[in-house]
């Protein structure tokens, strides 16, 4: 699979319901406080895309599943798990995360995970940590051309620099003999 | 523009003799004296090394060209750009385990840590009494090792890009009175950027994007990236060249044929033994895609009271080798929030509260020399790794998580988080003796590893082995192996320099006798 079928990767919307109802279950409260559900499913949409495709059909397959399995939990009332109220979705969620089956649990960890990455690679969340890996980069980017720039020049041309293998060396013992 | 043409890099920003799906508008057919599958550690270095030495030499690659100018800390486009299905790879056992290969021009050298370590001796020396090989023990591999560290560059770090969260590991190690030592890395002052797994974006590692894969351009080579090379083509015994495919400029998918003397498969120790079963190449030893090792590595997270910042310094600045005799080694290893987030148990407002102190965290990790081997089967085509963890490694690595969350309270840690599933955090060094204690299952540990080895090992009988002292595939013409594939055994270090030596040493080989490939 090549980085641009990633790119053109696009939930069905089902999915992309059932996963924004799951943000606010998996993720932090920041995520719903700063209003950046949308932002992190489509990241997890993104995420899904970058998958093998048999691995992304089965977590497609997964989220329906699970979506759609609820209606027939009894305190659902017959709905499925994007509509039901918060606390209801969270118990849900839950019941797969300790289920009986381990396909069960390995899927409910994997939509935990999708869903975090997105939520923890959101620039705001990222401000909240303190964490501006990108400021650090370019400082230190910077520090590195202003001390070592002659040496960086110096290996640089060493890369392109004739130094042909020396031959037979690499004839065993007893080719030699 | 969608984000993937962003990453990739622009045709002004290429050099010559490199070309992408872009550049190519229909069927192609190349003639070459060697084509080699794959720019990694030892595809580029076989390339470059070949065309210095006269031959025409085409390089076919998988992923995307990506610049130094293109890595940035978005680590979530790195990975699905740079790493092989979003890095959601996975060995199928009890306990799985998740691998992760570069996908890429330059292969897992851009995404790797740039750990430069020799074949540990003791290594050799079984590589020579075990597998039969001849010219592999210390004294005899010296010239390529020593060729490779001139060109990529191996070095300790400059003092000033070491982080916190390797002081820390250094410290505890040094209250525990256990041997550490300062990483060799091929980096030319290396400014601590702590990118490493995202592509190193001040070019300080010397990556084979950077090293390797310029020299072997510059000598002449032609390399091709976003080319799924199919299948080798074969006359009899002889490989004639490969096919494959190439997603072009128009977005249709072209067909590409390279003739060629010599092929060369160096697309790493899961897809090489797929490529060669998918051609119908056969092992008699009924090795091919066996033998896998893969070095298992789990993690652990300590949070400190202190500000740590894990992000602000070259990640793995010194190994604990302290174990190295048992099999294990530890480092820190500083990974994004996002990724520390997806490995907890937590979830909702707890899981804020522990990232909360992201700030505050040193991540560790362990290596282990595995004693079991698994299998990479090719089914419809594509390979599936299988790998079950042995009880014994499983031991080691409870061990190890142990004796590192020991090193990390020497240190100050106030708390410690397991890769256990169930295994509640440690609180301190009293807490220790649960894990020495405690029954814990090995479905329950999280177990990942970049370590890939052994899939079409080297060997002098042709019924133990796939390959023969130099890489050459037994019962085969003009077909070689040039990867971690070849690794008779596990290494107990980080695998990128024995590969490009094991590269150098096959070049030589193949230039003694150049006339042959002309």
């Amino acid at each position: 699979m090549s980085t641009l079928d990633s790119e053109k990767f696009h939930a069905p919307k089902h999915v992309r319901r059932v996963l924004e109802s799951l943000v606010a279950v998996v993720c932090p409260p920041e995520a719903v406080e700063l209003g950046i559900e949308h932002e992190i499913v489509d990241h997890a949409e993104q995420t899904m895309g970058a998958l093998p495709s048999l691995f992304r059909a089965g977590l497609i397959a997964g989220i329906t599943a699970y979506d759609q399995a609820s209606r027939v939990w009894p305190p659902s009332k017959g709905k499925a798990s994007h509509d039901l109220p918060l606390a209801m979705r969270s118990r849900w969620y839950l019941a797969w995360l300790g289920g009986f089956t381990p396909v069960q649990r390995e899927f409910a960890k994997a939509v935990k995970q999708v869903l975090v990455l997105g939520h923890y690679e959101h620039p705001k969340i990222q401000a909240t940590l303190g964490y501006k890996p990108q400021q650090w980069i370019d400082k230190v980017k910077k520090r590195r051309l202003d001390v070592y720039s002659d040496e960086i020049a110096k290996h640089e041309a060493s890369i392109l620099a004739p130094d042909p293998l020396p031959r037979a060396r690499a004839r065993t013992d007893r080719e030699v003999r | 523009m969608v984000a993937a043409q962003k990453f990739a890099a622009p045709a002004a920003q290429r050099p010559k003799n490199l070309f992408t799906g872009g550049d190519i508008h229909g069927d192609l057919v190349l003639d070459a004296d060697v084509v080699i599958v794959g720019s990694g550690a030892g595809g580029a270095t076989l390339a470059a090394e070949l065309a210095e030495g006269g031959l025409d030499v085409v390089v076919l690659e998988e992923g995307g060209y990506h610049t130094t100018q293109a890595f940035t800390a978005d680590a979530s486009a790195a990975v699905r750009n740079l790493y092989r299905d979003g890095g959601a790879t996975i060995a199928i056992g009890d306990p799985p385990v998740m691998y992760q290969e570069g996908r890429a021009v330059g292969g897992s050298t851009v995404v790797n840590g740039g750990m430069s370590w020799r074949t540990p001796e003791k290594i050799l020396e079984r590589w020579h009494h075990e597998a039969g090989l001849t010219g592999i023990r210390a004294k005899d591999m010296e010239p390529w090792f020593e060729r490779v560290e001139r060109r990529i560059h191996v070095r300790h770090q400059d003092p000033e890009s070491i982080g916190v969260d390797n002081l820390i590991l250094k410290e505890g190690a040094d209250k525990k009175g256990w041997k550490v030592i300062p990483n060799l890395r091929n980096q030319v002052h290396c400014a601590g950027s702590n990118n490493c797994a995202f592509g190193c974006p001040t070019g300080a590692k010397q990556s084979a994007l950077v090293s390797y894969v310029p020299r072997a351009l510059h000598f002449g080579a032609r390399l091709y990236s976003d080319v799924r090379v199919e299948r080798i083509t074969r006359h009899g015994k002889r490989a004639t060249g490969v096919v494959g495919t190439v997603r072009g400029a128009n977005g249709k998918r072209h067909r590409l044929a390279v003739r060629a003397k010599l092929v060369v498969s160096a697309c790493g120790a899961i897809h090489t033994p797929a490529l060669l079963a998918r051609s119908g190449v056969r092992s008699p030893s009924g090795q091919l895609g066996g033998n896998l090792s893969l070095h298992p590595n789990t993690k652990v997270i300590a949070v400190f009271d202190r500000d740590v910042r894990g992000w602000e310094g070259v990640h793995q600045a010194f190994q604990v080798r302290e174990f190295q005799d048992e099999g294990f080694l530890f480092a820190a290893v500083n990974i994004p929030p996002g990724i520390v987030a997806m490995t907890t148990r937590h979830l909702g407002a707890e899981l804020g509260e522990l990232m909360h102190d992201y700030d505050k965290m040193v991540i560790a990790g362990m290596l282990v020399e595995d004693s079991n081997v698994g299998r990479v089967r090719t089914i419809n085509g594509s390979p599936q790794a299988f790998y079950q963890l042995s009880d014994f490694d499983a031991d080691k690595l409870k061990r190890g998580v142990g004796l590192l969350s020991e090193l990390l309270f020497a240190a100050g840690a106030k708390k410690i988080l397991m890769p256990f599933e169930g295994v509640p955090d440690l609180h301190g060094p009293d807490d220790v003796h649960k894990i020495f204690s405690s029954t814990i299952p090995k479905r329950s540990i999280e177990v990942v590893t970049v370590h890939m080895m052994g899939t079409a090992r080297m060997g002098r009988e042709r019924d133990r082995s796939v390959t023969d002292d130099f890489g050459f595939v037994h019962d085969a013409d003009r077909l070689a192996v040039c990867d971690a594939s070849l690794f008779p055994t596990p290494i107990g270090v980080n695998p990128m320099e024995t590969i490009m030596a094991l590269a150098t040493r096959t070049a030589a080989h193949i230039l003694d006798d150049v006339r042959r490939y002309r």
